[in-house]
């Protein structure tokens, strides 16, 4: 079995080496519990090259996070939000300005060829832009949550299984993250159903503190491997104690 | 001597043949469904009334709504009282409906009430913002197409024309029907609210295809209700009765 690491020493051990190439993971978590740390630990890592899907941050805060925990920063960040606000919101604000205060001749006659485009379906962006990548990749896409906002369940669905079989076909490693409670639970089951291996990121209140957790939910084949790690965030990043 | 027709205001239409049939002109503010087949000269008509409008120095606009406006001036009949100086000047405006909805994020199929509302408020700024006395939207059938239930077309047609008549606007809603259609709008809905209905038509006689328009109703005056045979001609469009003994071609 070729193993590759996730970035996580202590979780590597325990999963006698890493998790097999060609994995598709699953990072589950609430708000807050580090699943975007997560990501860039495991983008940090790995021989191969990196493509960094973020609908959250801008570019400077993803490679600010990075630079600060001594991280590589030669990946290479896809900014779907950043798209979004472009090609949607900042669209939708002016809508609602025209709306309000209705349009003037200069108004229409700004109107170019280009502002008629069609809105850009940034799903079918996501799985283009993966199958052009070389395997072997690294691809990390934070978060989920984003298209399962946008677009129909089915067919997010539809992406991650085409993104899965390229990942599976080409020894790759994908890593999507997606927020714990907010989706239907049925999508919940397919999405968990469609991944390799899953890690649950958990915390209970202790007294005044967090106590936090890897949980290990799902290792594709090797069922033994399941189990809670307790762990700790610290300038190395995520390490188990 | 001439018939009394009330005391409204008249918006001359500059179209001789149309000036006599309405005993002046359309009463001003009033919102005209100019209806017929393809080909039956709406278009041509509507424009007409637009330039004529701008010659004599009132402010006029064309919304086209099935046709990209810069196409639909190549193709415009080579008036002689028409000078493109006139649209230089922004004595006559063209503005095409589709960048309006493009602007208001209206691209769904379907418009809601409350995009009625304020695609009808839109209309409006630009008719006050341009002084706009004279309009035309050609047609108003593909707007309803959007709008779907006689409901919505009802709602629309109301509202474009009180907003246009308090802006004092006179305007032409051309609508498009079947040709074998006895109706005298697509949906029905169009020609029961609007002050006025002018058709035109086509018939044929003696192997030849006429232009034929009819006043069938005119609020605030009195008109003929005779057919009326229509030719588009460099001068402007040109009217005569229909001699009712000629289709025997006796």
């Amino acid at each position: 079995m070729k193993l590759t690491s996730m970035g996580v020493p202590a979780l590597d051990d325990h999963l006698g080496g890493g998790v097999q190439k060609g994995s598709t993971v699953l990072v589950v978590g609430g708000p807050g519990s580090g699943t975007e740390f997560f990501a860039k630990q495991f983008a940090s890592t790995g021989q191969e090259p990196v493509t960094y899907f973020t609908s959250t941050e801008r570019d400077e805060d993803v490679l600010a996070v990075m630079r600060e925990h001594g991280w590589r920063t030669d990946i290479n960040i896809v900014n779907i939000g950043t798209k979004y606000y472009e090609g949607v919101l900042a669209k939708k604000l002016e809508i609602s300005r025209f709306r309000q205060e209705g349009i003037t001749l200069e108004d229409i006659r700004r109107i170019r060829e280009k502002d008629a485009h069609r809105e850009e379906n940034f799903l079918t962006f996501l799985a283009y832009e993966i199958s052009k990548l070389t395997p072997p990749f690294r691809v990390v896409i934070n978060s989920l949550d984003f298209f399962l906002e946008n677009y129909d369940s089915a067919e997010v669905l539809m992406a991650m299984r085409t993104i899965k079989a390229h990942t599976q076909h080409s020894e790759s490693l994908t890593l999507m993250t997606v927020l714990k409670g907010v989706h239907a639970s049925r999508i919940q089951s397919s999405i968990e159903d469609l991944a390799d291996v899953i890690f649950e990121l958990d915390r209970e209140k202790v007294g005044h503190e967090f106590k936090k957790y890897i949980v290990v939910q799902k290792v594709r084949n090797r069922p033994g491997l399941v189990g809670i790690l307790p762990c700790a965030f610290d300038q190395s990043g995520i390490r188990t104690c | 001597m001439p018939p009394r027709t009330g005391d409204r205001d008249r918006c001359v239409t500059g179209i001789d043949g149309l000036d006599t049939i309405l005993y002046g002109g359309i009463p001003r503010d009033n919102t005209v469904l100019l209806t017929g087949s393809c080909g039956t000269g709406k278009t041509s008509l509507a424009l007409e009334y637009l330039i004529h409008g701008a010659v004599s120095g009132e402010n006029s606009l064309f919304i086209s709504v099935t046709e990209n406006s810069e196409k639909l001036l190549m193709n415009i009949i080579p008036y002689k009282f028409f000078d493109r100086e006139l649209i230089k000047s922004g004595r006559l405006v063209f503005v095409d409906m589709p960048a309006m909805y493009e602007r208001l994020g209206m691209t769904k199929a379907e418009l809601s009430m409350e995009e009625i509302d304020l695609l009808v408020a839109a209309i409006g700024s630009l008719v006050k913002e341009l002084g706009i006395r004279r309009m035309v939207m050609d047609s108003i059938t593909s707007v309803c197409y959007k709008l779907k239930t006689p409901e919505k077309i009802r709602d629309f047609i109301l509202k474009l024309s009180k907003t246009l008549s308090d802006l004092n606007c006179t305007s032409i809603l051309v609508s498009e029907v079947a040709a074998q259609s006895s109706a005298y709008s697509t949906f029905g809905v169009e020609e029961a609210i609007s002050d006025g209905i002018v058709l035109m038509a086509n018939m044929e006689r003696r192997g030849d295809l006429l232009r034929t328009l009819q006043v069938i109703k005119m609020r605030g005056t009195m008109h003929s209700r005779a057919k009326y045979v229509l030719d588009l001609t460099p001068v402007g469009v040109l009217l005569v009765p229909l001699l009712k003994g000629g289709s025997a071609g006796t």
